[in-house]
């Protein structure tokens, strides 16, 4: 009895080893992932950022399959934040600490960005902006964990400046949401329409969420400019648009946003069209490259990219490139292998440069309109700015 | 300040006050007869608004959505109240608040799955469409509606509490359910059908706003908060105290952002400081 028992110990731990070596082994492999945290925002009225990170992960992964960053596996791990930087900071905490992950994506507000950006030097983590647009994050806020892959706040108010100053409008009221953000690019977009001899008659900061805006119409109509400057985060920009369109302003006064999302034009529609702004991606943009990664997204989840699809998609794209040059996810070797870098972008040529972390890129200013072949309004392109007249000076939010 | 500034601003406060009326009136009955602070009753406003878009995009047709939606949320309602809170009036308030907090979330989350994060836009009905000049000052149709609207469902709500017998029978159980059972009310069935009744003034806000505001994720939440508000400075169960509160919310909210654009924010919860300090019971309501 006591001989069978051993018998059967034996055979069974020796299949379990032969079997599990390999097992094993795998696991190792399959263990050891580059790990991204996306503390993003899932629910409430932003989610529609975060559900644009996470579709470019998935585009991502899916492009990446079998060979991953290294030869290691990508894993992306998505925590919801519900756009409020203590719990973001939280959020990547959980990431940064239970997770191991080193590098950290896909922040949606500026002010929670600006908040999780301060903790990464003690962390030692990366984050890597796609989204977050307030100037300060490069500048007065700079630390060198902190990359901007997105066009920023200050680029796109710059990007429309330069259209402005040579269109006939001469007078502007300029709309920033209540935050970061808003009132950065409001500040940057004032500087630099005075500099082109143009005025800013007024400006106005609604909080974020704001759903009635008749009050701020009210005003604009007041003012008589020609246009009115819009800083305001998805949501909001849908409504105001909406609403100013049923007061009738938007005839008079030209609408000019800071970003042109396609989120707005599907949910206001038609009232949208002929409105102008800087995009920081235009999925209309005309480089084999982008067409490429337009058709592919597009397979994968039926809709056409929004800007942070697409920049999210450039900013993995841009990661996983500095990591194979780096030849190691060691946080302090990717950080030196990405200063002043170059990355063959959807939209044109990136430059990463290395005194504030600002990626260099082309400028868009397009207007909304229709096209029978989509089935909403489109950007299309009215104006393209090369990086180095849209990026500010190092660590400013100025311009030459 | 010219005349049509003044008019317009009035009829901006007159708009929103009518809005956030649909919205605090059932909040504000929902505490006073089930004694319950019903967090997810920005939710069913939300509800009413993404039903209203879809039914407007299947049939075309505003007005019968208009109708057809209250009811249809306010079941969703009805139905909530009887499988979840029921269970727990004897419980102590934490439990209430606790479930309906709950209950926002998987709602508002359950929207998100189906219709996706992207807000949807509606336009107001043919009739509706447009502005009108008022006092020298071109004001959209669709606010005057609200007005209206608000104006309306206000003095329906007040007849029907104070001289219908339904109404009689309601207000008795809000005064002390347990006599109230006695004598023979259902007071089971009147909760379930003023909370349904409180869902579907809700889902009748959501169905009115969406074609000012679309209807978007958070709505719920960013609504819930001014109705709160509302409640609380009109008095908890008072239907003329809600409306009094929408209009002083409402003028606040728009008169602030027009004249004091930075304090905005500040000058209506300062008039829900000052009614808490000196009038705790709120301005309609009864002393306890």
């Amino acid at each position: 009895m006591k001989r069978r028992h051993f018998l059967t110990a034996t055979v069974v731990g020796g299949t379990a080893v032969t079997l599990g070596g390999p097992v094993f082994l795998r696991r190792a492999y399959a263990q050891n992932p580059i790990k991204i945290g996306l503390p993003t925002v899932l629910s409430g009225g932003n989610a529609q950022y975060g559900i644009q990170a996470k579709r470019a992960c998935e585009l991502f992964a899916k492009d990446n399959k079998g060979k991953g960053i290294l030869g290691r596996p990508v894993e992306f791990i998505y925590e919801d934040t519900a756009a409020d930087p203590a719990t973001a900071v939280r959020k990547a905490q959980k990431l940064v600490e239970k997770d191991g992950v080193k590098f950290l994506t896909g922040t949606v507000l500026s002010s929670e960005a600006l908040a999780v950006s301060a903790k990464c030097p003690e962390w030692k983590v990366l984050l890597m902006s796609t989204i977050n647009g307030a100037g300060a994050l490069t500048a007065k806020s700079y630390n060198r964990y902190f990359f901007r892959i997105n066009t920023s706040g200050p680029m796109g108010a710059r990007a429309v400046s330069l259209y402005l100053a040579e269109s006939s409008m001469k007078r502007f009221f300029a709309l920033g949401s209540d935050y970061a953000w808003g009132r950065d690019s409001v500040q940057s977009f004032t500087a630099q329409i005075t500099a082109a001899k143009k005025e800013v008659v007024a400006k106005d900061y609604p909080p974020v969420g704001t759903k009635d805006f008749a009050s701020y119409i009210g005003k604009i109509k007041q003012s008589k400019a020609d246009g009115v400057y819009l800083v305001l985060p998805g949501q909001d920009a849908t409504i105001f648009l909406k609403q100013a369109h049923q007061f009738g302003v938007t005839r008079e006064i030209k609408p000019i946003m800071e970003i042109v999302e396609l989120e707005n034009m599907k949910a206001v529609g038609d009232a949208m069209e002929g409105t102008i702004g800087s995009s920081r991606y235009p999925f209309t943009v005309d480089t084999p490259k982008n067409k490429a990664f337009v058709k592919r997204f597009h397979e994968m989840h039926n809709v056409y990219p929004d800007m942070f699809d697409g920049e999210t998609y450039e900013g993995l794209e841009w990661l996983a490139q500095v990591i194979t040059k780096a030849g190691s996810d060691d946080v302090e070797k990717v950080i030196e292998a990405w200063e002043d870098s170059k990355y063959d972008g959807l939209e044109g040529p990136f430059f990463m440069r290395k005194c504030d972390h600002q990626a260099v890129q082309p400028g868009f200013a397009v207007q909304a309109v229709k096209d029978p072949k989509y089935p909403h309004l489109i950007p299309k392109i009215l104006a393209t700015y090369p990086g180095d007249k849209v990026t500010p000076k190092c660590r400013t939010e100025e311009f030459a | 300040m010219s005349v049509a500034n003044v008019v317009e601003q009035l009829l901006n406060a007159l708009a929103l006050a009518g809005l956030l009326f649909l919205v605090s009136a059932g909040l504000s009955l929902v505490f006073g007869i089930l004694r319950v602070v019903n967090f997810a009753h920005g939710v069913f406003y939300m509800l009413g608004a993404y039903f209203g878009v879809t039914s407007v995009a299947v049939t075309g047709w505003f007005w019968p959505s208009l109708l057809l939606v209250p009811p249809v949320v306010g079941v969703v309602g009805a139905m909530l109240e009887a499988s979840t809170l029921r269970f727990i009036y004897r419980r102590p308030p934490i439990y209430q608040l606790l479930l309906t907090f709950g209950l926002a979330l998987i709602l508002e989350e359950s929207v998100r799955v189906v219709y996706g994060p992207t807000a949807l836009g509606v336009e107001p009905p043919a009739l509706l469409q447009g502005a009108v000049e008022i006092a020298g000052t071109f004001y959209p149709r669709y606010r005057l509606f609200l007005v209206v609207l608000g104006l309306a469902v206000g003095a329906v709500v007040w007849l029907l509490l104070t001289k219908t017998r339904t109404g009689l029978v309601i207000r008795a159980v809000a005064q002390n359910s347990e006599m109230a059972d006695c004598l023979g009310a259902d007071v089971t069935r009147v909760r379930t059908l003023v909370f349904g009744a409180a869902c579907a003034l809700a889902g009748l806000g959501g169905v009115a706003a969406a074609p000012m505001t679309t209807a978007y994720l958070g709505m719920g939440i960013s609504v819930i908060v001014d109705a709160f508000v509302v409640v609380v400075i009109g008095g908890l169960g008072s239907i003329p105290g809600s409306m009094a509160g929408s209009l002083i919310v409402g003028a606040a909210q728009t008169w602030g952002a027009f004249y004091l654009p930075e304090t905005a924010m500040v000058i209506m919860y300062a008039v829900m400081g000052a009614i808490l300090i000196f009038r705790p019971w709120g301005l309609f309501g009864e002393e306890e």
